[in-house]
């Protein structure tokens, strides 16, 4: 193949090669020739990047998914995949783009038109124009928002609508959201991976930007806020909903803190969030959660994610939100049969983008159109709910029915009409997808974006979520199971100056610090820093036993009583059973490396570390997190030597993360508390294996050589004691290194320090600047260590500084994270007639 | 009729609960042909706030705030209230087809808690069932009058199911309890729910009280002894929403005193609410539907 190649050109994938087929439509074939000419610039740029940087072209793009860390999930997928983004973007001439962005505009007006008027004077139904039972088929009409106009003046924020284009550029709207915007960040990320993968090959073909969409959005939110400088917040369902990542990431880009349900308590008619320094008001919520979940005592009473009495806030505090609850009702497929009339009957004007024709089924003359042409069309359920006789919540064709099935939907058709629409079939155009290093055609659909901007105006992306499939079915969902997703440029003819910088007024002010540390992230960063250091501890320990069995003469404790001093500091630590400790030591080191049901196995460790790491991913980078949520290492065999190296990885990568945590962290509360974590476990872990080593049963120290000996390596201060001290291990010398000596950085006296110093750095809740709880607690544990000289250090002082630790953790959690309102249901009156 | 009613719930909470923010929703809400003479909520301890709200469905709520630790609970609600007798008492009295029903409920201009539109979907507690359904077809054919579709389907429902508390709680989907065919008034009134709602007729969720002793030489009700649960139906504009009590087979009269209607018992089950701490709980429920006549000799 290389050899018919034409010897200028760098060998790669060609656009002129992309296989011609126009049915229904192809993005590059159907281009101006200006535009063509942007696609080949585009496709020879990243083929010449790439052969010059010496790999294939989706490397330029899969290095900056790693970099950026974006990942997916799937529905029912426990684990999250690599981001399938595929190099060759989607471009769209401005011309084009223009036509599609004033339908927008006018059917975002429209939407909020009709949400005024449906959660306000209601004329639409009283006049008939929309029947009420097509208000009521939605799970997400809020009757409790009846009357309760915005004090903002907006209930839209943010607007999300799916498109596919005809073959000759005219573009039509296939379905609408208002719940979720999902898919906004990813077209971000795609952005952000693309841009940095391609230099200037972006700017080259003149793609306008993203960012001033993104600071438009914050400006529109913060523009119907009760309070100069607001504080808005993404509240998250949680680090197990599917689009988690995004939202994190969403969180980070926009500087709006990332808060679950947990976080927030209203008082008052007013939103707070729980921070270690007492309770902050929040301003505004952009909210990635369903209406019927925001709230137990005013929606849905199961709900776990919510926040109790968040209704008041929003309702008469002044809260706003983005978007409005109950607006989700609009999306309905239902909905759309009705909106091109609604845009004459509220604007006075035609649509300018269709939406692909529906007939709910509520009606008896649309019912009978629908089973006129039955044949020819898409049956979907009419308000994005499971309805009887269809798989799923998305389109289905009915030609594809078999006799059975058909004869169950025209039954369930006939008793609940209501629940169905038809749509016609949409065929989706293709576009050139970058794929395995060849152009092949996919066919896409478009997630176009809206938002309010600073001036309450709409302004809608610049680009948008491209999703490539291998079929030209449309789907519900972001992303299924073999598509693709690109970039959107939207491509101006020449070089357009970006619409300026910021006006100076609202150019953020110089600050430091990391704004407010909520509770919750608090809790999750004491307890990755706790999960990072018991991780490293537990492990020593295997090492260390692992080492014993292979260096003869190691001080690494060869004899077989201070082997199984160790062994049982791990049943102790909940590492591995008493009975696997008895196993020959490989055997049981092995157990304790892979354990994954015992609390205190290295598996259940890094499981937890990732669990934990998760809901931090708004404030860790990329490699911090790459590391955190690498898996163990292969432990297939039982020979010390490879599970030596095994742990010995292991404890690289937590250095790897001790470090990154020291580099990169700003020293803020958040790595006050990762670092508090840290510490404590540190400081519990020695006590542990001073206890167990050097420890007699009559509570007097031993002077067990070959123990204290261990116990250096086991505390990393062998290389300190052998410069200090020219003699082997020695009781006092060991002891007074480990435990008294404030400069080596593995004494106790050192966690002590670092936690007092801690402490007394975070806020304090009273103005009166007396000690709190945590402080005063930590200050009597080090006391003994700074006053006491190692002879008078009694095997009691470390019984009492491990106590301490733990009593100190308690009321750090106590005084600083959270006890939240746990949901109960009353409500089972067991007595009910 | 006159009743002098006396409900008083005790929550006992194994560990102190603080924080608690509770929805009780006991007091009467306006309804046709019932008058609410007096009307007292007494609760112990006395909550740090108590807010009245009407709606979103026909409902009262009590929005209690307790600040306070507490162990235990008590709300005593009390009533004076006038029942008449419905225009309907009688199944065989003229009223539209099945279809028309059907027909007029989804043309409907009334976007209210009182129209039918809003009752005419599964909600969170009354899910679709496809065996309900299709149980309930022969029961509702179209041309039918709603009187008697409604009243083949609470008869079905009161000889096919049993009363037996053991079998179900406070949340139990429908189709479970279908399945058993047992339960308490609450499974009863959901399974004929999602029956007529499947069917496309409008069908409402409704709590309340039964008079607890019946009058001379009739049988005591069940569920006298608590609040009970019922349907109502919506019969069209003229006759608008109709009690069917499927646990007693029989019309909503007088012996029947409506609290509230809602979608299904999520939207009026009588206290919920969210709290700090627990641990177990245990409540315990008394009821006194007296007539005031009866109330006035017991007095004398």
């Amino acid at each position: 193949m290389a050899s018919d190649a034409v010897l200028t050109a760098p060998a790669g994938p060609r656009l002129q090669d992309y296989p011609v087929d126009v049915a229904a439509g192809d993005l590059y074939h159907n281009a101006s020739p200006d535009l063509a000419a942007h696609w080949q610039t585009m496709a020879d740029g990243l083929v010449t990047m790439a052969s010059e940087a010496g790999m294939a072209v989706h490397e330029l793009v899969s290095r900056q998914i790693a970099d950026l860390g974006m990942s997916f999930r799937i529905a029912g997928d426990a684990d999250e995949r690599d981001w399938p983004l595929t190099a060759m973007p989607l471009l769209i001439g401005a011309d084009e783009w223009a036509e599609v962005e004033r339908g927008l505009i006018q059917r975002a007006r429209l939407l909020e038109a009709v949400a005024a008027d449906l959660y306000g004077p209601q004329r639409l139904v009283a006049e008939g124009h929309v029947p009420a039972s097509l208000v009521t088929g939605s799970r997400y009409f809020a009757r409790n928002m009846v009357g309760l106009a915005p004090r903002g003046g907006h209930y839209i924020h943010v607007y999300a609508v799916d498109l596919a284009r005809g073959p000759r550029g005219q573009w039509r709207v296939l379905s609408d959201r208002l719940r979720l915007a999902n898919g906004i960040g990813y077209a971000l990320e795609n952005r952000l991976a693309l841009s940095r993968g391609t230099g200037s090959l972006l700017s080259d073909i003149h793609t306008r930007r993203l960012a001033y969409f993104f600071t438009e959005l914050r400006g529109g939110i913060a523009r119907d806020c009760q309070r100069e400088n607001p504080r808005i917040a993404l509240l998250t369902p949680g680090r197990f909903n599917q689009s988690y990542p995004e939202q994190a990431h969403l969180a980070r880009y926009l500087g709006f803190p990332l808060v679950e349900g947990r976080d927030l308590s209203v008082s008052d008619e007013r939103l707070y969030v729980r921070t270690i320094a007492g309770p902050k008001r929040i301003d505004a919520i952009w909210r990635w959660i369903d209406t019927n979940a925001l709230d137990p005592l005013n929606f849905d009473a199961r709900s776990a994610i919510g926040v109790p009495d968040l209704f008041d806030a929003w309702a008469r505090g002044g809260l706003e939100m983005a978007n409005r609850p109950g607006v989700e009702l609009l999306e309905a497929p239902a909905f759309s049969a009705f909106l091109p009339r609604l845009c004459s009957v509220l604007l006075g004007e035609t649509p300018l983008l269709p939406n692909v024709a529906t007939w709910w089924c509520g009606q008896p003359r649309e019912a009978d159109t629908v089973r006129k042409r039955f044949e020819e069309l898409v049956i979907t359920p009419a308000f994005g709910q499971r309805v009887e006789a269809l798989e799923g919540i998305g389109p289905v064709p009915a030609a594809s029915l078999g006799p059975e099935q058909r004869a169950a939907l025209a039954e369930a058709m006939a008793r609940r009409p209501m629940d169905y629409c038809g749509q016609e079939i949409v065929h989706l155009p293709t576009t050139p997808a970058l794929i395995d290093e060849c152009f092949v055609p996919r066919a896409f659909t478009l997630r176009a974006f809206v938002a309010r901007d600073t001036a309450g105006n709409w302004t809608v992306m610049p680009g948008g979520f491209a999703r490539l499939s291998a079929s030209d079915e449309i789907q519900t969902t972001l992303m299924g199971a073999g598509d693709w997703t690109a970039d959107v440029c939207i491509v101006d003819s020449a070089h357009r100056a970006p619409p300026g910088p910021l006006p100076l007024s609202e150019l953020p002010s110089v600050r430091r610090g990391g704004g407010f540390l909520a509770s919750q992230a608090a809790d999750n960063l004491f307890w990755f820093g706790r999960y990072v250091e018991r991780t490293e501890a537990t492990v020593r320990v295997i090492r260390a036993i692992l080492g014993s069995a292979i260096e003869v003469d190691a001080a690494a404790g060869s004899n077989p009583e201070v082997r199984a001093v160790l062994l049982d500091l791990l049943v102790r630590w909940s590492a591995i059973t008493k009975e696997t400790a008895a196993l020959p030591a490989p055997q049981a080191c092995r157990a304790a490396l892979a354990e994954v049901t015992l609390p205190g196995g290295v598996g259940s460790l890094l499981a937890a570390l990732r669990a934990t790491g998760l809901t931090l991913r708004d404030r860790f980078a990329p490699d911090f997190w790459r590391i955190a949520s690498r898996p163990l290492p292969p432990l297939d065999s039982h020979r010390p030597g490879a599970l030596l190296r095994g742990a010995r990885e292991l404890l690289e990568r937590m250095s790897a993360l001790a470090g990154l945590l020291n580099e990169n962290f700003v020293r803020g509360p958040s790595w006050r508390f990762l670092d508090l974590g840290r510490r404590i476990e540190r400081g519990l872990a020695l006590c542990a294996t001073t206890g167990a080593l050097v420890r007699e049963a009559d509570n007097a120290w031993s002077d067990n050589g070959e123990a204290l000996s261990l116990l250096l390596d086991l505390c990393d201060s062998q290389i300190t004691y052998r410069s200090r001290y020219l003699t082997s291990a020695q009781r006092n010398l060991v002891l007074d290194l480990l435990l008294l000596d404030p400069d080596n950085p593995r004494s106790l006296a050192f966690q002590l320090e670092a936690l007092v110093a801690h402490i007394d750095a975070l806020p304090r809740l009273s103005e009166d600047l007396l000690p709190e709880l945590p402080l005063r607690e930590a200050r009597a544990l080090l006391a003994p260590l700074t006053s006491l000289t190692v002879e008078k250090f009694a095997p009691e002082h470390l019984a009492a500084a491990e106590n301490g630790l733990l009593s100190l953790s308690s009321a750090i959690s106590e005084r600083y994270f959270l006890q939240y309102e746990k949901a109960d249901a009353p409500g089972s009156e067991s007595l009910l007639g | 009729m006159k009743y002098t009613i006396r409900h008083v719930t005790t929550v006992k909470y194994a560990s102190p609960v603080s924080l608690a923010r509770f929805n009780v929703r006991l007091k009467p809400a306006p309804w046709p042909g019932q008058v609410l003479h007096h009307y007292a909520l007494t609760i112990d301890p006395q909550p740090w706030t108590i807010q009245e709200e009407y709606g979103p469905w026909i409902v009262n709520r009590s929005r209690l705030f307790v600040r306070d630790p507490l162990t235990q609970l008590t709300i005593e609600s009390k009533m004076h209230i006038e029942v008449q007798m419905p225009a309907v008492t009688d199944v065989t009295a003229p009223s539209p087809s099945v279809a028309d029903i059907r027909k007029q409920a989804l043309i409907h201009r009334d976007l209210s808690a009182m129209g039918p539109a809003s009752y005419l979907f599964a909600s969170p507690m009354a899910l679709k069932s496809r065996t309900i359904a299709e149980w309930a077809r022969p029961m509702l054919d179209p041309e039918r009058s709603i009187l008697s579709a409604g009243n083949a389907l609470m008869h079905a429902i009161f000889t096919q199911f049993k009363y037996d508390s053991d079998a179900t709680d406070a949340d139990t989907p429908p189709a479970k309890s279908f399945a058993k065919k047992r339960g308490v008034c609450q499974d009863f009134a959901h399974v004929m729910i999602v029956a007529a709602r499947a069917h496309g007729l409008p069908a409402a969720y409704v709590s309340g009280y039964l008079r607890t002793l019946p009058p001379p030489g009739k049988p005591r009700l069940i569920g006298a002894d608590a609040t009970h649960a019922w349907v109502v139906l919506w019969c069209g504009d003229a006759l608008g929403w109709i009690g069917f009590d499927p646990t007693n087979d029989c019309l909503a009269k007088t012996d029947h005193i409506y609290t509230a209607m809602g979608r299904d018992y999520a939207d009026v089950a009588p206290i919920d609410g969210v709290f700090r701490g627990g641990g177990g709980q245990t409540m315990a429920v008394s009821v006194d539907v007296a007539p005031e006549e009866e109330a006035a000799l017991s007095a004398s």
